[in-house]
């Protein structure tokens, strides 16, 4: 190694240090130092002849180490870095020391300890620099590309500059359009020039300009690499609509049943689920609005599109609402009646006031039909080769019927009894479902072309498939009763719920006592019971072994056999069935109480000792439970120890291929959806059989919830009910007990409907789109692109002012933000421009209150810059354009831009009253009749130093500007900062305003700081001028003072993989060996990895532990005792 | 016209004497606005500050001594500023400079306070002879709980009740409470906010000591006033104990169920939230607690309740001052009330209590309009 030979140079900084610290005596001292072979002191270092006296040194002297003793390296090292190079010393060959911001300033009043302390650092920077290595400094190419997120004016305006200039651009932006927030202003103070003329243009350059590739509805997932060099990954939202194709027509608005608040006009009015985001949208095309599913389509176990039909109902577009429910499955009708309707618990109107009444309206628009009378159903054309045969004509069987012809099948239901349906027509009541409503669903899927074979019981699968069928689905039901078990059992005049149920409905004529007791809680109990009264039956009573929370039976069912006379026995269950002479006499029951929790979560009946008590009866009917039937299925089967028949619990495919089974016989006596879900289902498993592809791959598709649903704007309904058919009318007749909505009330309880996932999928807008446009299975997409440089323009959002609560603003109407009013004056907004309060008077008096929610520490510190001039321009509109008196309340005018003063000079001119003077209220306590109506704002007139209060028809709030809510998730996603009020950090305030700490990254705009449009435009163009110059050089270089690894030492333990936040180090296997390998590119040389390391093979090149040593040494070593 | 110059030296006194923030002030006028004086006079906070900061204050004006320290103007500063702090340091620079004059009634206080250690010039021997009938322990070191009623309560005859229903209800429920010996002062809250920082200096040390000596761990008190300086004044002192305010004390033992109502008491009540249990500290649920867990009783509120609750006026010394009719915010609250349709006022605060009686008496209001502690109300109910 050549002899070290430093030399030391000392700088006055004129009087800055020299003032404090005698910089001649540091020189001297320092010039004492080993290895020093020559000390200076100069008074300005920094200047031409500072660096001179450097590079002469270097080169007459040999000097091959220097330290600069100067202000603050983060200034003046890359200065004198350089002054190193162009000598012709490695600039890394160079140490620090900075004597003013850690001596002449803050030791201004000792001199003496400041000189020492300079010395002391002096000392140690001649200390590390001995040991200091040059370092290779590389260069890499820079990409061309820039990539702007923020489609506002800041990103408007960077994007058309670089773009202009040859270089490609990216523009990522959330929303559905371009435009930002200045897109909703009205006019641009102070020259009052209209801001959709002069951004439009803009924004159709944006949209059209062949180096600018836009992707709206699109956000930034994932951000790597370093400057010049950046790889950008970016999730495209689904808009629905194909931008290209779309004409912007508008039918497909025209047709959507969902209105929502428009977000453009601050929701003075409402738009449609399909929308054109803006009259000026840049891409031109709608977009489709959906926030993820509604939880009533969740819910259902068929997947009906519940709040797809609703929206339907809500136009009056019954048919259309039918079309969309028979699209998940054909049973309108019968559930529209016998659903437990799961989608009803979820809704989300339930935790408003109360849910809306699902089911009832999917029976009226079913009603609807039959009373309109359908046309005849179009059969559907077989497309597949393949037949499929069904067993059982009930729910789960025509379900899956109904979606095979769907898909092209060939369908084939084996019927065992005379006509088909299953329990629906042999088990439940006609009171409750009427046979012509059944014959109505099924018919229709009889038209589609489903062949239904009665009285065709099947007995031997190989049979089936003999006969050419390629799968057979079982769907047979659990039509076996359960016995209770007790004695007397077999007695006459003992019968079955569902034996008698199946009487009732094939219409046999039964005859039944007086008394009957019905035992049992499900629904089969509760329809023995009400059919029980109406054959005649004179004292009904369902004994219950639980209590009413545990019983199973739909509650309304129960509360309208109660209203009908039945009387239920609850906690008591049978001990013994009685008779005298053969003939049933009477049922001897016990008291129950409930104790633990059993399997199924319900409390566990327990008897109470001697509590046995009989009751005189003609007929015991037990409705205590359903069995499979094994006997009425082939003989091939499988079952599980409940005696139900055993299948895959996602294909349903039974031990036998091509065979599955699905619905009670396989779940167990269930709801009726529970059913057809379990058709549906095993349709998806045929379909996919008989295609020959996996029955399980990507079969689960979980809907996504949506989140948040908004009640604002819903108001206090009650839920509309059914009509029921008069108590005494039910007598002895077996007529619908409820009845339907008629069209009026279906409309107004659809319009209940919060519309949860805003678009409802009705895909009516399908329809009638000309271009072929809309597809509502697009999907999120991800694109990878690479940039050099990326500019930040993501702009603010305007402070909530309701969280002022003594401002009233969302408590009385005519208290308005800004934003709210930009969209009142503008002639495209929801009032055309006219100036007007909510009832759509023209305003005799409004006020114009400043610095809502800034200069205050309790909501934000910082003065918002724009208010004062927004506030004059809303002063001069309504000067302008009404008659009303004005009030400007302020605290301070802020009128600094060009021109601003003039304006504020024009607006006084005009005669709007300035009040100096922060509002401290705004109610509607009035005093006297002249006040009635009126808001009252109060303040402290501090220029009169008296109270004022003044009544106004309309109050502005002039809201203060702020960071956007998710401001920290995107300083992370590009590695920048943020200062305290959220906003995004620059690199110097004055002298690198749209710099970041990270090199590449540029800010602009009203996410850095609040500002007008000329400043941001200013400050958008320079950060054009940043990326462009950038490209221009074509190359950067890369941190020499990077991490390195020894790898003899290195153990492969990988914390420093994990420490890393810029994913430059990963664990390799090297000769067989872990060890960490360092990504020079990715590394900032921040040493985290360094001091992880429990080796100490990661070290900091220029930062190695014998430079920090002979730092620290030389910092110390006069101290020592 | 009269001019005036800048005076550094009065500001400099004012800052001394704790006057810091009102370097803060940019002059907005919020605080006058929202403060309750402008109801029903003109009372100019924002130019007390200006005055201030250019030490032009007019020490012998009455303004000196009209703020009530209810701090609605500091909760909505937007700058922050302890305008209190402001007020108190004027007034101290007034009573111990002597530069302008205390209002007489507040003299007398102050001095009875500073000799007795209670404002009525009474013996401190009679301190706890509110309890002399009720059975109540001396606190000894080991008690769990000193009940701390302050001079009101324990010297005003009216007001005897409040304190003497804390002493029933924990009796009943057999709470492990004492009395400290008659060497107690008055807390000294209110006299420190109108000036007389000496006399609260030596009242706090005395107390301090007092509680020390006897290994107090847990105060309940009955005045916001006590919890206030106790909770956030005594510490810096070296007073290091836990302070309860009753009303705390009681919903705590509702949550318990140790307490529990069995009478019902079918009234309208109003409940008026008190400045330094309100606003001071951010106690507002637990008085509205104990008062809906009263079987029978509705609870309403006033137009302006909790954090905009309008001050009794009485707090930092205008308790001892005498506020002409007219002036008095607790008619404006006794008007609202009846307005409202309440039976019955309910307090927590030993001066709103006195306020309010004499609000009800001078209005001829007291033969429909019941004032009452919630101490009161609960010995009452249970």
């Amino acid at each position: 190694m050549e002899e070290v030979k430093i030399g030391v140079y000392v700088c006055w900084c004129g009087l800055n240090i020299a003032g404090t610290v005698d910089s001649e005596e540091v020189a001297r001292y320092a010039g004492t130092l080993p290895h020093v072979a020559v000390a200076r002191d100069y008074k300005y270092m920094c200047s031409d002849p500072g660096q001179d006296l450097i590079k002469n040194d270097i080169k007459r002297l040999g000097i091959n180490r220097v330290v600069v003793a100067s202000c603050s390296p983060r200034l003046h090292e890359p200065t004198f870095r350089k002054a190193c190079r162009d000598a012709g010393l490695n600039p890394y060959l160079y140490e620090h020391a900075n004597i003013r911001e850690h001596c002449s300033w803050p030791h201004a009043t000792d001199k003496n300890r400041a000189t020492e302390k300079a010395k002391d650092l002096v000392r140690a920077a001649v200390r590390r620099v001995y040991y200091q290595e040059p370092l290779e400094i590389k260069e890499v190419p820079v990409n061309p590309n820039v990539l702007v997120v923020g489609g506002g004016i800041a990103g408007i305006q960077a994007a058309l500059d670089i773009a202009d200039g040859e270089k490609k651009v990216y523009m990522v932006e959330r929303d559905a359009s371009i435009g930002g927030h200045m897109i909703q202003l009205d006019r641009t103070f102070p020259t009052l020039d209209c801001s959709e003329c002069i951004l439009t243009p803009k924004m159709t350059d944006t949209g059209h300009h062949p180096n600018i590739e836009l992707m709206t509805n699109s956000e930034v997932e994932e951000v790597s690499g370093y400057i010049g060099n950046f790889n950008v990954r970016i999730r495209k939202k689904p808009r629905y609509v194909d931008v290209d194709k779309c004409n912007s027509c508008g039918e497909c608005a025209k047709v959507c049943p969902v209105e929502v608040p428009d977000e453009f006009e601050m929701g003075l009015s409402m738009r449609k689920a399909a929308y054109l985001p803006l009259p000026q949208a840049v891409p031109a095309a709608f977009a489709i609005d959906k926030r993820g599913t509604a939880p009533c389509r969740i819910a259902c176990p068929a997947g009906v599109n519940a709040q797809g039909y609703i929206a339907l109902i809500s136009q009056g577009k019954f048919k259309e609402a039918l079309e969309l429910v028979r699209r998940a499955m054909p049973f309108a009708g019968v559930l529209g009646r016998v659903c437990t309707h799961p989608c009803e618990l979820e809704c989300e109107r339930g935790k408003f006031d109360e849910p809306v009444s699902i089911r009832a309206l999917k029976r009226f628009i079913a009603d609807y039909e039959l009373k309109t009378e359908r046309e005849k159903v179009v059969p559907i054309e077989t497309t597949k080769d393949s037949k499929v045969a069904v067993i059982g004509s009930g729910p789960a069987g025509l379900a899956c019927a109904y979606d095979l012809i769907r898909e092209g099948y060939a369908v084939t239901v084996f019927e065992s009894l005379p006509r088909a349906g299953g329990l629906l027509r042999y088990g439940i009541p006609e009171y409750r479902l009427p046979k012509e409503v059944l014959d109505n669903d099924i018919s229709y899927i009889q038209e589609l072309g489903v062949e239904i074979k009665t009285k065709s019981p099947v007995e031997d699968l190989a049979e089936v498939f003999n006969q050419g069928y390629a799968a057979i689905f079982i769907a047979s039901g659990a039509q076996g009763s359960q016995k209770m078990g007790i004695p007397g059992e077999e007695t006459s005049g003992v019968i079955h719920a569902l034996d008698f149920l199946r009487m009732v409905n094939a219409g046999v004529d039964i005859k039944l006592g007086n008394k009957v007791v019905v035992v049992g809680g499900g629904n089969a109990a509760i329809d023995a019971a009400r059919a029980s009264l109406r054959l005649g039956a004179r004292e009904v009573t369902v004994v219950y072994r639980r209590s009413r929370d545990e019983m199973p039976a739909i509650s309304s069912e129960v509360e309208e056999a109660e209203h009908e006379g039945i009387k239920i026995h609850f906690l008591a269950t049978p001990t013994k069935i009685l008779s005298r002479d053969g003939q049933l006499s009477a049922i001897e029951c016990i008291t129950m109480k409930l104790g633990e929790p059993d399997a199924s979560g319900r409390r566990r009946p327990v008897a109470v000792k001697g509590t046995e008590f009989t009751m005189n009866v003609d007929n015991v009917i037990i409705a205590i439970g359903q069995t499979v039937d094994k006997t009425a299925l082939p003989k091939e089967l499988n079952y599980t120890s409940w005696g139900t028949l055993e299948v895959d619990p996602v294909t349903l495919q039974t031990h036998i291929a091509g065979v599955f089974a699905g619905g009670d016989v396989v779940s167990g006596p269930a709801d009726v959806v529970v059913a057809v879900a379990a058709g549906k289902e095993a349709a998806i498993s045929i379909d996919r059989y008989l295609r020959g592809v996996s029955l399980t791959e990507e079969r689960q598709v979980t809907p996504k919830r949506v989140e948040n649903v908004s009640k604002e704007r819903a108001q206090l309904k009650a839920r509309a009910s059914t009509p029921l058919l008069k108590l005494d009318e039910r007598k002895g007749s077996f007529a619908e007990v409820e009845l339907s909505f008629d069209e009026k009330t279906a409309i107004e309880e659809a319009k209940r409907c919060l519309n949860c996932g805003v678009c409802s999928e009705c895909l009516e807008c399908v329809k009638v789109c000309e271009q072929g446009a809309i597809n509502h299975e697009m999907q999120d997409e991800f694109v990878e692109v690479e940039v050099g440089s990326m500019i930040l323009a993501t702009g603010y959002q305007q402070f909530d002012p309701s969280v002022i609560p003594q401002y009233g603003y969302k408590k009385f109407d005519n208290v308005l933000t800004g934003l709210e009013f930009e969209r009142i004056t503008c002639a495209g907004g929801p009032t055309q421009g006219r100036i007007q309060l909510k009832d759509g008077r023209e305003p005799e008096s409004v006020a114009i209150v400043h610095c809502v929610g800034s200069r205050d520490q309790n909501y934000h510190e910082y003065c918002s810059r724009v208010c004062c001039m927004y506030g004059l321009k809303y002063a001069e509109l309504i000067k302008e354009f009404t008659k009303a008196e004005v009030y400007e309340f302020y605290i301070d005018m802020r009128c600094f831009g060009e021109a601003f003063e003039e304006f504020y000079k024009r607006v006084s001119e005009m005669g709007v009253n300035f009040i100096r003077g922060k509002v401290a209220n705004i109610t509607d306590r009035v005093m006297g009749e002249e006040e009635r109506g009126k808001l009252i704002v109060t303040a402290e007139d501090t220029l009169l130093g008296k109270m004022i209060r003044v009544p106004v028809d309309m109050v502005i709030l002039c809201a203060a500007l702020e960071a956007r809510s998710d401001a920290a998730d995107v300083a992370s996603l590009f590695t920048i900062g943020q200062r305290g009020d959220g906003f995004f950090l620059e690199t110097h305030p004055k002298l690198a305003p749209v710099n970041t700490p990270t090199d590449g990254v540029f800010i602009a705009g009203c996410c850095e700081a609040p500002r007008d449009v000329p400043d941001t435009v200013a400050q958008a163009s320079a950060a054009a001028s940043k990326a462009l110059s950038l490209i221009s050089r074509g190359k950067v270089t890369t941190e020499a003072a990077v991490s390195y690894v020894d790898e003899s030492i290195c153990h492969g333990c990988g914390r420093c993989e994990e420490i890393c936040t810029f994913h430059a180090p990963s664990i390799i296997r090297t000769d067989g060996r872990l060890v960490s390998s360092i990504n020079e590119a990715l590394c900032k040389g921040c040493g985290a990895c360094a001091v992880v390391c429990p080796t100490g093979a990661a070290q900091i090149k220029h930062f190695n532990m014998q430079e920090i040593e002979g730092l620290v040494d030389g910092l110390l070593e006069v101290h020592r005792g | 016209m009269k001019t005036i110059s800048p005076y550094k030296e009065a500001t400099d006194v004012i800052l001394e004497a704790g006057g810091e923030p009102l370097k803060l002030c940019y002059q907005c006028g919020l605080c006058t606005a929202v403060c309750p004086w402008n109801v029903v006079r003109s009372f100019l906070v924002r130019r007390i500050m200006h005055e201030a900061q250019l030490g032009v204050t007019d020490f012998d004006s009455e303004d000196v001594w009209t703020c009530a320290t209810c701090r609605a103007c500091v909760q909505r500063c937007p700058r922050g500023v302890e305008i209190i702090d402001v007020v108190r340091a004027v007034r101290r620079v007034v009573a111990s400079l002597g530069i302008g004059v205390v209002p007489d009634a507040l003299r007398i206080s102050a001095k009875n306070i500073a000799g007795v250690g209670n404002p009525f010039g009474e013996a401190p021997e009679k301190r706890n002879d509110w309890a002399k009938d009720l059975g109540v322990k001396e606190f000894v070191p080991g008690t769990e709980i000193l009940y701390f009623p302050c001079c009101v309560p324990s010297y005003d005859p009216d007001v005897k009740t409040v304190a003497r229903s804390v002493a029933t209800i924990f009796n009943k429920l057999g709470v492990d409470y004492g009395l400290i010996s008659t060497e107690a002062r008055c807390c000294g809250e209110s006299i420190r906010k109108a000036g007389h920082e000496d006399t609260f200096q030596n009242l706090a040390h005395n107390n301090i000591n007092l509680f020390a000596n006897n290994d107090v761990k847990t105060v309940v008190v009955s005045s916001p006033h006590c919890y206030h300086t106790f909770r956030n004044e005594y510490p810096e002192l070296g007073g290091k104990f836990e302070v309860i305010h009753i009303t705390q004390y009681l919903a705590s033992l509702i949550d318990e169920g140790k307490l529990k109502f069995s009478k019902t008491m079918n009234k309208k009540v109003i409940y008026s939230d008190p400045c330094y249990l309100g606003r001071h500290n951010n106690v507002y649920d637990e008085p509205r607690k104990i008062l809906q867990s009263i079987p029978g009783l509705e609870l309403i509120e006033f137009p302006d309740a909790r954090e905009n609750a309008l001050c009794c006026g009485g707090g930092g010394g205008r308790i001892w001052m005498d506020t002409p009719k007219g002036e008095r915010f607790s008619d404006i609250r006794v008007e609202q009330a009846v307005e409202k349709g309440a039976d019955i006022i309910a307090l927590a605060c030993p001066y709103c209590f006195l306020n309010y009686r004499d609000s009800v008496l001078s209005m001829g209001k007291a033969e429909t309009m019941q004032v009452r502690d919630i101490a009161e109300l609960v010995a009452e109910a249970v």
